[in-house]
């Protein structure tokens, strides 16, 4: 991608404008494998509706969603919201209002409307391959699933990212080859099988594919 | 047929959901809950919560059933149009 032309500070207000807002969000959906839906009126009224709500409470909250008023769960449905319902929202194409749609979804009209409970095997878009190189690890997060995502000599490979000693964060760990080393005790995981030496401790894993550039994790809806 | 409708004031698909069901003639209970406040507000969410699972909008209650989003084909059936 070229270089951005997203401001640097995050400061929407009583003059934040739906162009503001479009130029903030569009770099940021991008590595999530999203893009602003095709229908531009629709885009153009959701976003207007953002407006009102950050004249009203402060932030751009998602119009089709109501606030808890516990700010932790709140920042879950400021948009885009995209990173914290993946696995929903792979399974539907678009975000909940449908203000962003996957990548490789050609007509966003399709979409509009009717919201269904996923079911079955989900491809849930987590980053772009070039994001991360060979030789890392990335955690993310697929609706309440904490995952590891690792890049060995080009191949990709997803994990539970709690390691089963003292739930250490293995997206955060070292990786030696195909094994990544726990960042808080050196357990050490192959992240292809989730195998460890340590008796009954294998961590699950998960299927990924790689298309255009684009890393999914295939998780199960129940 | 008992037909309520749960909705934001901000959000796309509930103005969808209303229109459609001023143009089916259909006879709604709407509450919008975001213009709710203190335990009213508090009440609504939660009823919401019980019958949808989540705070996603609009919610929609025809007799037994509850429709999550806005689902044309669904309430012309369960409307009979």
């Amino acid at each position: 991608m070229s270089e951005s032309a997203a401001p640097k500070r995050r400061m929407f207000g009583s003059g934040t404008t739906i162009e503001d807002l479009k130029v903030y969000m569009a770099p940021f959906v991008d590595r999530l494998g999203y893009k602003f839906n095709t229908e531009t009126e629709f885009v153009d009224e959701v976003l207007e509706s953002e407006l009102e709500i950050l004249e009203a409470t402060g932030d751009i909250f998602c119009p089709c969603r109501v606030r808890s008023g516990d700010p932790k769960e709140d920042a879950k449905i400021v948009c885009p919201c995209i990173p914290f319902f993946r696995d929903q929202f792979a399974g539907i194409s678009k975000c909940w209002c449908g203000l962003f749609i996957l990548r490789d979804v050609e007509d966003g009209a399709d979409l509009l409307g009717v919201i269904e409970e996923v079911h079955g095997a989900v491809e849930a878009p987590v980053f772009l391959a070039e994001d991360v190189p060979p030789g890392q690890i990335r955690r993310v997060k697929i609706g309440k699933r904490d995952v590891a995502v690792a890049n060995v000599d080009g191949e990709f490979f997803a994990l539970s990212n709690v390691c089963r000693h003292a739930f250490g964060p293995l997206g955060e760990g070292f990786m030696d080859g195909p094994v990544v080393m726990c960042p808080w005790h050196g357990w050490r995981y192959d992240v292809r099988d989730g195998t460890t030496d340590h008796p009954n401790a294998d961590v699950k894993t998960y299927e990924t594919v790689v298309r255009d550039g684009e890393v999914f994790v295939i998780v199960e809806m129940k | 047929m008992q037909v309520k409708l749960y909705a934001l004031s901000t959000c796309p698909y509930c103005k969808m959901t209303r229109k459609f069901l001023d143009e089916s003639g259909a006879d709604y209970d709407l509450t919008e809950v975001d213009l709710l406040e203190g335990q009213e507000r508090e009440d609504a969410i939660a009823e919401v919560r019980r019958i949808s699972g989540g705070a996603s909008f609009p919610v929609v209650v025809m007799d037994e059933e509850v429709i999550v989003g806005f689902n044309k084909k669904r309430m012309k059936e369960l409307l009979g149009l």
